[in-house]
């Protein structure tokens, strides 16, 4: 054991930072903080993939890592606006106010 | 030979008169009455030479071969029935023709005069060619449908100049009851072509009349062609239309009710004679509702004051007349009063017509009187039409009525209770045609001062088709002189001559206790008996079928629609909605709730894939 | 008995045209601007028409193009002497639908045109598929330009009478769903594999038990039953025919009735022709009740377009009489008179629309006495009333006389009962003209006279309308050759 982190132990911290995101976008109400809540879930994602790719001597992991990491900060920006949107529009961001699917 | 151009000359003056009618109301010019009764009346007159040059055509054919077939086009043809637009002319289908062209021609000419202050001649002479070419038709099929062609065809024709003044809804009413009588005798018509077309296999009268049926449907088939032609020629039950049908312009009472168009029965009895006379049982029933509605309506004429309605319950009771002579098998004499009773009863509408045109729109016979003086060539043309219904020799309607009232004796089908009823009927008529006589023209003057100032004789369009009918109504018969005399001789001559001149007796005693009880008449008579009203059974018709289909449209309506089909609807809108209902219960509304719902969903399918969680369920 | 064969070597392949033209209309209606929506839906419509006249003139066909084959579902489209007719019905009432002016080319008149096309597309393919399952995509399809246009333009109650529409169609269509599955199902465990081809599903039903066949046939029977409508299935018609906007109205009872009947004799008659003559005598009865029921509702009506809908049920209830009677003869005609009531009753209710333009109130308690105000509309009205009490002369007499004269000898009493539906048609048709149009004019409302009568365009469209039905009044041998054999 010379000082390398284990995969497991990366998997692990993926799984805390995953539990993390969930609970945050489960129980908070600002769009924002859910939007970064959901970045969490995602980063963790891609520490499994690192971590998985480690455990098998493969480089196709950390590749797919870049791809994701591409898309997330594409879809982080679209999140970004969508929430900007809605804020100027309904004048809040909080989800509580946000229910107009219902009626 | 080619029988086109009979039809097709009252057709262009329909669609001549039609398209100048409609540019009248784009421009609001109206079209003269001359200039369109002019189109029309020439359209007729031509039709009338084709019908006469085609009747000489057929003359020279041998005796046996007197039948001539002109396709015009294949109508429809599908899965074993084939129909095509077929005219034929023999010597029924001829005298026919010539009748309606004839006197048609006549009443259009009449029509200039009569319609020259209308608002829209051009439209009434259109209608009225238009029914001459139905009528045509209705004459000329070869096959029953385009015979229903014509027979639907006249009856748009009447509904339209019926409900002529449509302003009125009185008339208009007048108009649909008479159409809504007449479709209900085509029910018969229907049923009878789907008959024929089952048994048959053809629905060409030739084949129908060649085609041996079982009784029964032999007696079915007559019946229900009967049933059609008690619509079109106003017998019991269904005769209550044509007295109210005298809404219309008078001489369109001539032309359809009284000339043509309810003589069509007795056309439609004649064409179909060989299935009609092989039953026995529908032989009697048609001469039993002759006889009664050739009764009953004389009865009802004798009540009436309005003189068209006693010439239209006249009408009625001549049309009982011609029935009886089917009924007894004698399809002929029925033809031959048709074409008599076509004359004098024309000649008699068109003379009522010129003496209403003459006291403006008067209609009340207690009303008028005096007029012989006035108007004396309406009135000497009114006396041979009288002379001819009573049936006083020489005039026409001797020939023809002493046939019906022989046979109704002396035919196999004849009997003793069926000539009573006859002579009764007879006997009636000349009373009541007396008593119209002389309430109008023998009578002292019951008019109002400025009404009497003002009568004049009517104009020559109008006197000229009186004249010419009142010289047919002399004449006419004696066309029919060879097969009358045949018959009479054969009829074993003493009875025969006996009953034609107790006939003549009858009907001058008549006359003259008419003339008894008429001639001093100076004021206006109020009758108020249940003979005036028809015996009410119009008002039970109205009663019973009119409000009753109207009640139960109203209670299907209200009961089974509103009740029954829509709560069934809204038990279903109310199961949709209640399962609504309840689903709706899991949509909070809340995106978090939603996550979690879904995570929770993805715990559990997780669970049950990767911890065996699913061995446990059995289902 | 009807001739289904497998017969795609027919001449004419181009059927595909029936599909592209109207949905490429209905794309391009979206690119056009709001004011010449108009003029470019009634240029469409009148190509469109053309180009179906010219196809069909170009003789039967049919075209299989390879979809998903693995389950069963090729893309068949077939033209025969069935459907050609709806086709071209399909393109004509398209036009007189897109023709009529209202609010619809006020408010919105994009999604109306675009409605339209697309309609007319779904229609298209609906009467020409072979495969239950695009046929059944298509029947549906039919539903969503009527819920736009009945939702967007109709009166203030349409919100349930769409509600309604939807849901009886809707029930029968999953019936019809669900029976399919069922026949498909059939189809694989005796072959082996899947087709929704209507030749292959004739071919089950001839070799397995009419027994199994039952509710299948109850699940065809409810949804086309719904759909034309027969008593008591026509609970949706009244609301729908009364709430929506004109042009919907004709199309639903100009053609979309017509899905129904030809539901009935393109999948109905072949598949289920062993259960059809077990329940023979109750689909007569049905249909007889139809004509008699509907005509007495119509004569208690004093709304124009509730006596027009109900007329409509009953003259389809002759419709449905032919077709039950199970005869080639008897469906002959039942085409025929769905030709013939599509045309009678489309004129009628663009002549109401006419006469709602120029005057509010049409109630059918008094004379109106519009008749020497507007000549022309009024004559015109006359000769579709005709058609519609079915005078001799004109196609609708020929539809419904051939239609009782083949039902006579397989039901008499049905067929006799029918016949009284044409004296209750003759007394509401006529008190429906006389009402409007006889009488003398009310001289108080004022602002009316300024209504002129109908304009030339309008007339030339009547007098081609009218003309037809005449024309075929006298030749429908046009329509009943391909019966013939």
């Amino acid at each position: 054991m010379n000082g390398e982190i284990q995969p497991m132990m990366m998997v692990v911290v993926a799984l805390i930072v995953f539990g993390i995101g969930l609970f945050g976008l489960l129980i908070r109400k600002n769009l924002l903080i859910m939007l970064m809540c959901i970045e969490l879930m995602l980063n963790s994602v891609n520490l499994c993939f690192v971590a998985f790719s480690k455990m098998h001597q493969s480089v196709l992991g950390d590749l797919t890592v870049l791809f994701v990491m591409t898309v997330a900060a594409a879809e982080s920006a679209v999140g970004l606006g969508l929430v900007i949107a809605m804020f100027r529009t309904l004048k809040s961001v909080d989800t509580d106010q946000i229910q107009i699917l219902r009626d | 030979m080619n029988l086109s151009y009979l039809i097709l000359l009252p057709l262009f003056g329909f669609l001549i008169n039609g398209v100048l009618y409609l540019r009248s109301t784009r421009n609001s010019k109206k079209v003269s009455a001359e200039l369109s009764g002019g189109i029309a009346t020439v359209a007729m007159l031509l039709s009338f030479a084709a019908a006469l040059y085609n009747f000489f055509l057929l003359r020279q054919l041998p005796a046996e071969g007197q039948l001539f077939d002109q396709m015009l086009f294949p109508w429809f043809k599908l899965a074993g029935m084939s129909v095509d637009f077929t005219l034929r002319l023999d010597p029924l289908s001829s005298v026919f023709c010539l009748v309606i062209t004839g006197v048609g021609s006549l009443i259009h000419l009449y029509s200039i005069g009569y319609m020259h202050h209308d608002a829209a001649p051009a439209k009434y002479f259109a209608y009225l060619n238009l029914f001459c070419f139905m009528m045509l038709n209705l004459v000329l099929g070869a096959t029953m449908p385009h015979v229903f062609f014509g027979w639907e065809g006249v009856g748009l024709a009447s509904y339209l100049l019926i409900g002529y003044w449509y302003h009125d809804p009185e008339k208009v009413g007048a108009g649909m009851k008479a159409f809504v009588m007449n479709r209900i005798g085509d029910i018969g018509f229907l049923v009878a072509m789907f008959i024929a077309y089952k048994f048959v296999g053809s629905l060409d009268f030739i084949q129908i009349a060649n085609t041996p049926l079982n009784p029964e449907m032999t007696t079915t088939l007559g019946l229900l062609v009967f049933f059609a032609c008690t619509g079109k020629s106003a017998q019991i039950p269904l005769f209550t239309w044509l007295p109210d049908a005298m809404a219309g312009p008078t001489p369109v009472s001539a032309l359809i009710h009284a000339a043509t168009m309810v003589t069509s029965g007795i056309y439609l009895l004649a064409r179909m004679h060989t299935t009609i006379e092989a039953s026995a049982t529908t032989l009697s029933v048609i001469a039993a509702v002759g006889a009664c509605t050739a009764f009953i309506s004389a009865v009802i004429a004798c009540a009436q004051t309005d003189i068209k309605k006693i010439l239209a319950y006249s009408t009625v009771s001549q049309l009982g007349f011609m029935f009886v002579a089917c009924g007894v098998g004698f399809t002929i004499a029925g033809v031959f009063h048709v074409m008599t009773h076509a004359f004098f009863k024309a000649l008699m509408f068109l003379g009522a017509g010129s003496v209403i045109h003459a006291l403006h729109e008067e209609q009340d016979v207690f009303k008028m009187g005096g007029l012989r003086k006035k108007l004396p060539i309406t009135f000497w043309t009114f006396v041979a039409g009288w002379a001819a219904i009573l049936g006083l020799p020489p005039f026409s309607g001797f020939f023809s009525k002493d046939e019906i009232l022989i046979q109704s004796l002396q035919s196999p089908h004849g009997s003793m209770p069926l000539f009573l009823v006859m002579m009764a009927a007879a006997f009636l008529t000349a009373f009541y045609m007396t008593r119209l006589l002389v309430l109008v023209f023998l009578s002292p003057s019951r008019m109002g001062q400025g009404v009497e100032k003002s009568v004049h004789e009517s104009p020559l369009v109008m006197t000229l088709p009186l004249m010419v009918l009142g010289v047919a109504s002399v004449v006419g018969g004696w066309f029919g002189l060879p097969i009358h005399e045949a018959h009479v001789e054969e009829a074993a001559g003493s009875s025969g001559r006996f009953i034609m001149l107790a006939s003549v007796a009858l009907a001058l005693v008549a006359a003259f206790i008419a003339y008894k009880k008429y001639g001093k008449t100076t004021k206006v008579e109020q009758v108020n008996d249940i003979a005036r009203e028809g015996f009410k059974i119009d008002a039970f018709y109205l009663s019973f079928f009119g409000n009753g289909t109207k009640n139960v449209a109203r209670w299907m309506g209200n009961l089974i629609e509103q009740q029954v089909i829509q709560r069934m609807i809204r038990w279903t809108v109310a199961i949709v909605d209640l399962s609504g209902n309840l689903l709706k219960v899991a949509q909070v509304g809340s995106s978090q709730a939603y996550l979690m719902m879904m995570f929770l969903a993805i715990f559990a399918v997780l669970a049950w894939f990767l911890f065996g969680v699913g061995q446990y369920a059995k289902f | 008995m009807l001739n289904f064969e497998n017969t795609m070597t027919l001449a004419n392949e181009s059927l595909n045209v029936f599909m592209v033209v109207p949905l490429a209309l209905c794309i391009l209606s979206f690119l056009i601007p709001k004011g010449l929506q108009r003029a470019y839906a009634i240029a469409g419509a009148i190509f469109f028409f053309a180009l179906s006249c010219y196809e069909v003139s170009q003789g039967l066909g049919g075209q299989t193009l390879p979809w998903l084959s693995q389950f069963g579902i090729q893309l068949g489209f077939r033209l025969d002497s069935v459907s050609k007719w709806f086709v071209v019905l399909t393109g004509l009432v398209t036009f007189i639908a897109v023709y009529l002016k209202g609010n619809w080319y006020r408010k919105s008149p994009r999604i109306f045109v675009a409605s339209s096309f697309f309609m007319a597309f779904a229609l298209n393919a609906a009467f020409l598929s072979t495969n239950l399952i695009t046929f059944y995509i298509a029947y549906e399809a039919v539903f969503v330009p009527i819920i736009f246009m009945v939702g967007i333009w109709g009166t203030q109650t349409k919100a349930a009478s769409v509600f309604k529409f939807f849901l009886m169609s809707f029930l029968g269509s999953i019936m019809m769903l669900v029976s399919m599955f069922y026949l498909i199902y059939l189809y694989q465990s005796q072959t082996g594999q899947y087709s929704a081809q209507i030749f292959d599903l004739v071919q089950v039903s001839k070799s397995i038990a009419p027994e199994r066949l039952c509710l299948a046939f109850f699940g065809f029977f409810l949804a086309f039953a719904i759909k034309v409508p027969l008593v008591p299935f026509h609970g949706w018609v009244r609301d729908a025919y009364v709430n929506a906007p004109m042009p919907a109205t004709i199309y639903m009872s100009g053609i979309l009735s017509k899905l129904g009947v030809f539901g009935f004799i393109r999948f109905v008659l072949p598949i289920f022709w062993d259960q059809a003559i077990q329940y023979h005598g109750i689909l007569v009865t049905v249909a007889a009740i139809s004509v008699l029921y509907a005509a007495l509702l119509a004569i208690q009506s004093k709304n124009p377009r509730e006596l027009l809908s109900y007329s409509s049920i009953s003259h389809l209830g002759f419709v449905m009489l032919g077709i039950f009677s199970l005869t080639s003869g008897g469906v002959g005609a039942a085409v025929l008179l769905s030709v013939a009531h599509t045309l009678a009753s489309v004129v009628l209710f663009m002549l109401l629309h006419f006469m709602s333009e120029r005057k509010e109130d049409l109630t059918l308690d008094r004379f109106h006495g519009l008749a020497p105000r507007f000549p022309m509309l009024f004559v015109a009205f006359f000769i579709a009333v005709l058609a519609s009490v079915s005078l001799p002369g004109t196609v609708n007499f020929v539809g419904e006389f051939l239609v009782l004269s083949f039902s006579y000898p397989v039901s008499a009493l049905c067929t006799v009962l029918s016949s009284i539906g044409v004296i209750l048609g003759t007394v509401y048709m006529f008190k429906f003209y006389q009402y409007l149009g006889f009488g003398s004019p009310n001289p108080k409302t004022g602002a009316e006279s300024v209504a002129k009568d109908i304009g030339v365009f309008e007339i030339s469209i009547l007098i081609f309308m009218l003309g037809l039905i005449i024309y075929l009044g006298f030749q429908p041998a046009v329509i009943l050759r391909g019966f013939s054999s």
